[in-house]
């Protein structure tokens, strides 16, 4: 009983300690604060945009749990005891990712701002669907907004690294 | 910014009903947040407490009991749209869970949570109506059981009493031999309108139909005396109909121009989505998958 009446405590701040690309972090975070601001300020990888703030844009995009999330729309405190994929994690040391490449060799990226969530988006997609048609690419990719209309580039760099992932026999394996 | 709050987590519905007892109208029910948090986001709301309904473990549940399929609150857009359990007892919200928002807002956003939050451009509400779906809201009275026509009241408002919360959807297959479809257009990453049906069919004539739209006034709706006019129609006499019907459509729907539409544009894109969902719909007739 004390037990439960412990975890009917409301709480201001909260415990979180978490992995993000493969190194742990904890601290104590205020419950209104978002993840965006957690992995930005807290935690240092800047790699990951604010953008819209309203879970349109996707330039916040981050992997939890393998997942795809709006870290501008997610609170930080339920980002405890989970695993967290970010730009800065998806390359293999100096081994960039099949999707990252693509994006070079196609130059999908013209003010690059968005490039972040939608390489976060497409790893997501990728880990899926090694094979996606550029109608379920499209569909996958509606949140993920470039503005500078990279679409057509970035279409094919997606394409592209899961006719790599397909030869490599996968797309595990990556951050 | 978000205004500063506080959260407290139970993790049955008992202690959550008891807590929003407790904390009244400064509380909110937090389930996914892909809603909640924009509002609060944007100064729109400011709770002093959420009530985290994430660690209930049987908000999370999609079964299928035989009869209905049970459909947890807390069950997110993306567990519906991969379940296959949902493609094949109710299609129609598979088709429309596969359509909200993007990805993420999927991952992240319930079914109760958008039910509850009753924005009119929403995807579920639509589908789940044409499946004759009901509700269960639990409070500290406990738990009671409504459909969900009669749960939708207006725009962001339902019948649930400020202390209760949405624990369950149930969702009845259609019967054997139905056909199905969901239609919507968008603007902006939301349904400017949509419209579902399902349809018996009888020798190419419309045997049995029911039809409901949404997104172009205060709730989605059925439209009950449209129903009944399709009945022994073929398609291209309904199609007919449904072009005769905007006066009904308006009276109906009671359209709400806003930034994805004006009423009039609402209520045409109306009569289209409806022919296209009636055409789907009986092009589907008999050739369901047997349930499981």
């Amino acid at each position: 009983m004390i037990g439960s009446e412990l975890r009917l405590q409301t709480v201001q701040t909260a415990p979180v300690s978490l992995m993000v690309n493969g190194q742990p972090w904890s601290g104590d975070v205020p419950v209104e604060e978002v993840l965006l601001d957690l992995i930005r300020s807290r935690i240092g990888l800047t790699g990951t945009k604010r953008g819209c703030e309203s879970e349109v844009c996707g330039a916040c995009e981050v992997l939890v749990d393998g997942a795809p999330v709006s870290s501008c729309n997610f609170l930080a405190f339920e980002a405890n005891g989970r695993e967290h994929t970010t730009i800065e994690g998806v390359a293999d040391g100096d081994q960039l990712h099949p999707v990252q490449e693509a994006f070079i060799r196609n130059v999908a990226a013209q003010c690059g701002y968005c490039t972040s969530g939608q390489i976060m988006s497409a790893v997501a997609l990728l880990r899926e669907n090694t094979s996606p048609t550029y109608e379920e690419i499209a569909q996958w990719m509606v949140g993920n907004i470039c503005r500078c209309g990279c679409y057509p580039a970035i279409a094919r760099s997606i394409m592209e690294a899961g006719e790599e992932l397909r030869a490599k026999g996968g797309a595990n394996g990556q951050g | 910014m978000v205004s500063p709050f506080r959260v407290v987590t139970p993790t049955t519905v008992p202690e959550a009903a008891a807590e929003m007892e407790r904390l009244g109208d400064a509380a909110r029910i937090y389930a996914g947040g892909a809603e909640l948090l924009l509002l609060m986001r944007n100064g729109l709301l400011e709770p002093d407490y959420l009530v985290n309904i994430k660690q209930v473990p049987s908000l999370h549940g999609i079964n299928w009991d035989g009869h209905v399929l049970r459909v947890g609150a807390a069950v997110t857009h993306r567990q519906l749209e991969r379940d296959p359990q949902v493609h094949a007892h109710a299609p129609t919200l598979g088709e429309a869970e596969h359509h909200i928002g993007n990805i993420r807002v999927r991952t992240q956003g319930t079914l109760g949570g958008n039910l509850a939050f009753a924005d009119p451009h929403a995807d579920p509400g639509t589908a789940l109506l044409v499946h004759d779906a009901s509700v269960t809201v639990e409070g500290p009275r406990g738990p009671r059981q409504l459909l969900l026509d009669d749960f939708f009241v207006s725009t962001y408002e339902t019948a649930l009493e400020p202390d209760e919360l949405l624990t369950e959807v149930q969702v009845p297959p259609l019967p054997f031999g139905w056909g199905w479809a969901y239609e919507r257009i968008e603007r902006f990453y939301r349904p400017t309108v949509n419209a579902a049906a399902a349809i018996a069919a009888n020798d190419g004539r419309i045997a049995e139909v029911r039809l409901a739209v949404g997104c172009v006034g205060p709730r989605a709706l059925r439209l009950r005396e449209l129903e009944e006019k399709l009945q022994g129609l073929n398609l291209a006499d309904a199609k007919r109909v449904i072009g005769e019907s905007s006066e009904y459509l308006v009276e109906q729907l009671e359209p709400v121009g806003d930034l994805l539409g004006g009423a009039d544009y609402k209520i045409h894109v109306t009569g289209v989505l409806l022919a296209r969902a009636v055409e789907q719909a009986l092009a589907r007739t008999g050739d369901r998958d047997d349930r499981q």
